[in-house]
């Protein structure tokens, strides 16, 4: 799978916001000093630039929620996804949990 | 789950549920003010400058000369209001200023001292609730918010006898340098007061201005991506990012759940030990704060320890030196940074030590902040539905909060325990303290760090950044105490703005949307 293009990004992103009941229409279509809310432009091409990557050259090299969801606790050997399953289970407080169960 | 582990669970669900009830039978934070720490503060020796001019005093000076009544809290405070009037057009470090309340209230403290910062002003970052007075957070959408009752930490100081005497500037919402919510720069660096170009460190730039403005003896923060240590290190003052938990963040406009802390902004390291003092322990509105280790003796910690009339540290000490704190800056930076770990190796007590990242280090602290940013857009949901222009320059970090699937936001919860058992089993199993490069993989994990001075570049203060492991913020503060009784950059206040070249707030220049996602906490 590549990167999807920045036609269907946007396709993604409005739907998205749509659920969230989010309206970008609602933004300047230019600079707004009074809010200095950005505009809608801006805003699509942040929201582009965060799900797949800034744009060089054309193209764009990977975003936010790729190095994420790429990524899982390590394990070594053949069930290493199976393995990796049972390592690091979410902490929202990490350091709150070194006290609650006397970890360190 | 072990015993230990529920029972604290349990304590910490009865925890909610109790101010859960506290707070429908009675909005105030008085019951978390009146579990507050009262400790005795230390006399401490008095410089001539802070006699001649009590805003010249440190925390711990100022309380020591009022105590033996060598000072009145009214002269204190109006001194400091004589301050805000002559010089804040230029620094521009309050949003809000509580002088006839704070005059009020030294005239009480004159009369009957009511506790350890009996007398004392503060500069309170404009997120805390502060009853009565509006908390905007630099926002459209808190513009008009008048809160009734106080922050758990507002409450502290206030029980403790400190006086309120404004609402320190910030980023909009917590996220940036100290702008107006459509993004017009505010607060100066008070090193640079002409030069609205100059960093000043966000967000919680208005407390560190005023406090190195000598506008407030001491202030509060908040940190999420570095608010507390970085505007200390770019206004040479000391700030103290507290472990997660240790200190009640109930009555604080969130940005982040999990990476919001309260802490002191402070001239030195004994005022910052002062502050967290009071502000720390456990609060039945935050469950967060409840079950954990108790309190150390923070202002033992702070006092130097001498030994034959020579500094040393009060434990011996490893300081951990990372591959990158010798590489990665200006070579300005890297001078003053040589010279911080000479001295520092010269302590007896102190041993720095190199030590390595792991593997994962610069994705794991890198592209995985940004998990933070489903935590600001949950609970300002109703706002973006309204109306996304009410959150001005800063909205779009907002925005991508929304962009993030929920099992994406659980990878990076496991990513945290993950990153925690590194730094516990592999940076700090080869130190005590490490010094940090930036704040943002210690606000990931909640680890304590403290930022201070270690000299200039140009006129403009340089600091740096020291983490220590959970609960730990006695061991931070022995060490900056040791460096600081063997410097000076914390007694160097900046000089005054000229008053003829005070700019008018449509001459500072504006952050647009996308700088300010840029360089959002």
């Amino acid at each position: 799978m590549g990167i999807p293009s920045d036609d269907e990004l946007d396709a993604f992103i409005k739907a998205r916001l749509t659920l969230a009941g989010v309206d970008l229409n609602r933004l300047p279509e230019s600079p707004d000093p009074a809010t200095g809310a950005p505009t809608r432009a801006q805003a699509m091409e942040y929201l582009r630039t965060f799900l797949a990557g800034a744009k060089t050259g054309g193209v764009r090299s990977g975003g936010r929620p790729a190095a994420i969801n790429t990524w899982r606790p390590p394990a070594a050997g053949d069930d290493s996804a199976a393995l990796s399953q049972q390592a690091d289970p979410p902490l929202e407080y990490p350091s709150i949990s070194t006290a609650w169960t006397d970890a360190r | 789950m072990s015993r230990a582990y529920s029972r604290r669970i349990f304590l910490a669900r009865s925890g909610a549920v109790t101010a859960a009830a506290a707070v429908a039978a009675a909005p105030t934070a008085a019951r978390a003010a009146s579990l507050a720490r009262r400790p005795v503060l230390p006399d401490v020796p008095v410089r001539k400058e802070a006699i001649s001019d009590p805003t010249e005093a440190t925390l711990a000076e100022a309380a020591t000369l009022l105590r033996h009544r060598r000072l009145t809290a009214v002269r204190l405070v109006q001194a400091h209001l004589d301050r805000i009037t002559a010089y804040d057009a230029t620094y521009q470090a309050y949003v809000t200023v509580t002088g006839a309340q704070a005059l009020a209230a030294a005239t009480e403290a004159d009369r009957r001292p009511s506790g350890p910062l009996a007398g004392i002003p503060l500069c309170i970052k404009d997120n805390y609730f502060t009853a009565g007075v509006r908390t905007t957070a630099n926002s459209f959408i808190f513009d008009r918010f008048v809160p009734a009752y106080d922050a758990t930490s507002v409450a502290r100081l206030k029980s403790a006898g400190g006086i309120v005497i404004g609402k320190g500037q910030m980023g909009p919402l917590a996220t940036t340098r100290a702008t107006t919510p459509d993004g017009r720069i505010t607060t100066v660096n008070a090193w640079t007061p002409t030069d609205p170009s100059v960093d000043p460190g966000g967000s919680s730039t208005g407390p560190a201005c005023a406090v190195a403005g000598r506008m407030a003896t001491s202030s509060i923060g908040t940190q999420t991506g570095g608010s507390i240590v970085l505007p200390s290190n770019q206004q040479n003052l000391t700030g103290l990012k507290p472990t997660m938990g240790r200190t009640s963040i109930y009555g604080v406009i969130p940005l982040s759940f999990t990476r919001d802390h309260s802490g002191p902004l402070a001239r030195d390291a004994m005022d910052a030990a002062i502050m967290l003092t009071i502000l720390a322990g456990p609060d039945p509105h935050d469950p967060r704060t409840l079950g954990l280790p108790r309190v150390p003796d923070l202002i033992g910690a702070a006092t130097p320890v001498r030994r034959n009339g020579k500094v040393r540290l009060r434990r011996a000490t490893r300081i951990g030196v990372p591959p990158d704190y010798l590489t990665g800056a200006s070579s300005q930076v890297i001078a003053l940074r040589k010279a911080f770990l000479a001295t520092l190796d010269a302590v007896p007590g102190a041993r720095t030590v190199e030590i390595s990242y792991p593997a994962d280090w610069s994705l794991l602290t890198g592209a995985f902040n940004d998990v933070r940013l489903a935590e600001r857009t949950e609970p300002f949901r109703a706002w973006l539905q309204k109306d996304p222009t009410l959150f001005g320059v800063s909205l779009l970090s907002w925005l991508g909060g929304l962009m993030l699937s929920g099992d994406e936001w659980v990878t990076g919860q496991r990513a945290k325990t993950h990153l925690l058992r590194e730094v516990l089993d592999g940076v700090l199993n080869d130190c005590d303290v490490v010094l940090q490069t930036g704040p943002v993989p210690f606000d990931i994990l909640g680890l304590p760090e403290i930022g201070f001075p270690i000299g200039f570049d140009g006129g403009v203060p340089v600091g740096t950044i020291l983490g220590g492991g959970p609960y730990e913020e006695d061991r931070l503060l022995e060490v900056v105490a040791a460096y600081q009784a063997v410097t000076d950059w914390q007694w160097r206040r900046p000089a005054d703005p000229p008053q003829a070249r005070v700019m008018a707030r449509a001459a500072r220049p504006r952050i647009d949307a996308v700088k300010a996602a840029a360089t959002s906490a």
